[in-house]
């Protein structure tokens, strides 16, 4: 973890104060997976209502039902995980517009309201148009409401591996692996070929860019700065190693590998299976990500 | 006005005079510090010395903490200083995260962010940081960086070349300076710190923060 510390010196830090433990922890992995389900499976019935239409009509409403349960528990974990969880009402009546985290509620606000309008239209009215055009809409807010947890992580100044624009890139990643992994586990045999391939596709891309974002940081990110150094030895051959390495093989190569296999065999049993192994590692990679920069001293 | 701070290292002994100040002044709980001074030893037996270094909220002009806080409880008073009302966070951690000094913490007993605030609270009575009262060799200097003639100009100015802020490439411009600092007082990263051999106790990480 020390770089900088030379034998002429041989510094050591013989008295101070305890240092913070981990103040983020699973609440916010929860958090992020949760969220990585509930915008993504609304980008992928985006794709899929407009490319395969006929096939594909029925998850209209199992997508909007899914996707209020997982933002919920987005909602429910990011108000649990506050110290204050009870003046969580001040982030509307006290905002501040330059906190990611501001902007995040009231986009995640606006996104479950139109949520709910769809589910209104299409559960209530069986208007697939308005279904449709609210969609759209909805599609178009997903995209900051995923993106905002990376915009909180780059304005956490000094944690290491929390930059911008890696993080935008994960956050995208994220939700369309997760978004297909759920609509590959939730469509069953009813979708055609057609959209199984669609769907493997996505989630093959969206792990193999994942993964391959992760390689780089970990082994290019210690050339930028020795803070990122010291955060990335904790998963090169430090305490978080095997967990990381987990989390890359369940969510990232793993599912690349049964995507080829199942496009090569047209298996339908592999896809579950690599849809499965995806979002168990989703949560367990970003878990890794969310821990290890916190373990660095910052004084 | 812009207040400001300053540390003479050389100065400095470790007595944590100004340690114990801030926590009766601020009534600062157990297991939590808005001030405290590092001890690290430098060096190889017999030739060794140890150096001390008071870490604080640095007051940046560009404060990460003020920026990422949803609700302003993080905000800047007039005479620069970057303060905090308790009453109105909401304990999200935000800031814990967005310091690059690591100066701000989660009050175990009222659950919000908490910090050193240059004892605002004295400065509007017209009075000294206790911090700076309790310092018995007046290393710590503390006044308006605006003000020319003030003493904390006036040691910046005689002390060119040898003034320093921590992590000046966080771009935070910070509002806290030392004098006679170097990589091993001021770089986290430039010591080690071993698990359990500390001087007085043998505790380097809190199972506190989060949930």
């Amino acid at each position: 973890m020390v770089h900088e510390t030379i034998a002429a010196t041989n510094a050591v830090v013989v008295l101070d104060v305890a240092l913070p433990g981990i103040v983020w922890g699973w609440i916010i992995t929860m958090n992020m997976w949760a969220k990585s389900i509930g915008t993504g499976i609304i980008f992928l019935a985006f794709y899929l209502l407009k490319k395969h239409p006929e096939q594909t009509g029925f998850i209209r409403f199992p997508v909007v039902a899914i996707s209020i349960v997982f933002i919920h528990i987005f909602l429910l974990f990011t108000v649990i995980d506050l110290h204050q969880m009870f003046r969580f009402w001040h982030i509307f009546f006290h905002p501040h517009f330059s906190s990611a985290i501001t902007i995040g509620a009231w986009m995640a606000t606006a996104f479950v309201g139109l949520l709910f309008a769809m589910a209104y239209f299409i559960y209530l009215k069986k208007d697939e148009a308005m279904y449709d055009k609210i969609l759209g809409w909805t599609t178009l807010l997903a995209v900051p409401v995923t993106l905002y947890t990376a915009g909180l992580m780059a304005q956490s100044t000094a944690r290491e591996i929390w930059q911008m624009p890696t993080e935008s890139a994960q956050m995208i990643l994220a939700a369309l692996l997760a978004g297909s992994a759920t609509m590959l586990l939730l469509g069953g045999n009813k979708f055609s070929d057609a959209v199984k391939k669609d769907l493997g596709i996505v989630l093959g891309l969206s792990a193999a860019a994942a993964f391959i974002l992760y390689m780089a940081e970990i082994i290019l990110g210690p050339m930028k700065a020795e803070e990122v150094a010291a955060v990335v030895a904790y998963v090169k051959g430090g305490e978080y190693t095997v967990m990381f390495w987990i989390g890359q093989v369940l969510g990232f190569i793993v599912p690349m590998v049964l995507v080829c296999l199942s496009l090569k065999n047209k298996s339908y049993y592999l896809l579950k299976i690599a849809a499965v192994s995806a979002l168990i590692g989703l949560w367990v990679s970003k878990h890794v990500w969310l821990v290890i920069p916190q373990l660095l001293p910052m004084s | 006005m812009q207040l400001g701070f300053l540390v003479d290292l050389r100065l400095c002994m470790g007595c944590k005079g100004c340690e114990i100040a801030c926590k009766v002044e601020n009534e600062v709980p157990l297991s939590t510090w808005r001030l405290r001074v590092k001890y690290v030893d430098v060096g190889t037996f017999p030739e060794t010395k140890r150096t001390f270094t008071p870490l604080r909220c640095n007051h940046c002009a560009n404060a990460p903490c003020e920026r990422i806080c949803p609700v302003s409880a993080l905000h800047y008073l007039e005479n620069g200083i970057v303060n905090i009302d308790k009453e109105r966070c909401i304990g999200c951690a935000g800031c814990v995260m967005a310091c690059p000094y690591g100066a701000i913490y989660i009050d175990p007993q009222t659950q919000t962010a908490d910090k050193c605030t240059y004892c605002a609270h004295r400065i509007a009575s017209a009075m000294m940081p206790s911090c700076v009262v309790a310092c018995p060799v007046e290393a710590n200097i503390f006044g308006d960086l605006d003000d020319p003639t003030s003493n904390i100009s006036k040691y910046i100015q005689s002390h060119q070349g040898n003034v320093q802020v921590r992590k000046p490439e966080r771009g935070t411009f910070p509002h806290h300076y030392y004098v006679g600092g170097g990589n091993v007082t001021l770089n986290p990263l430039a010591s080690v710190r071993n698990e359990g051999h500390n001087l007085f106790n043998n505790i380097t990480h809190l199972p506190i923060g989060g949930h």
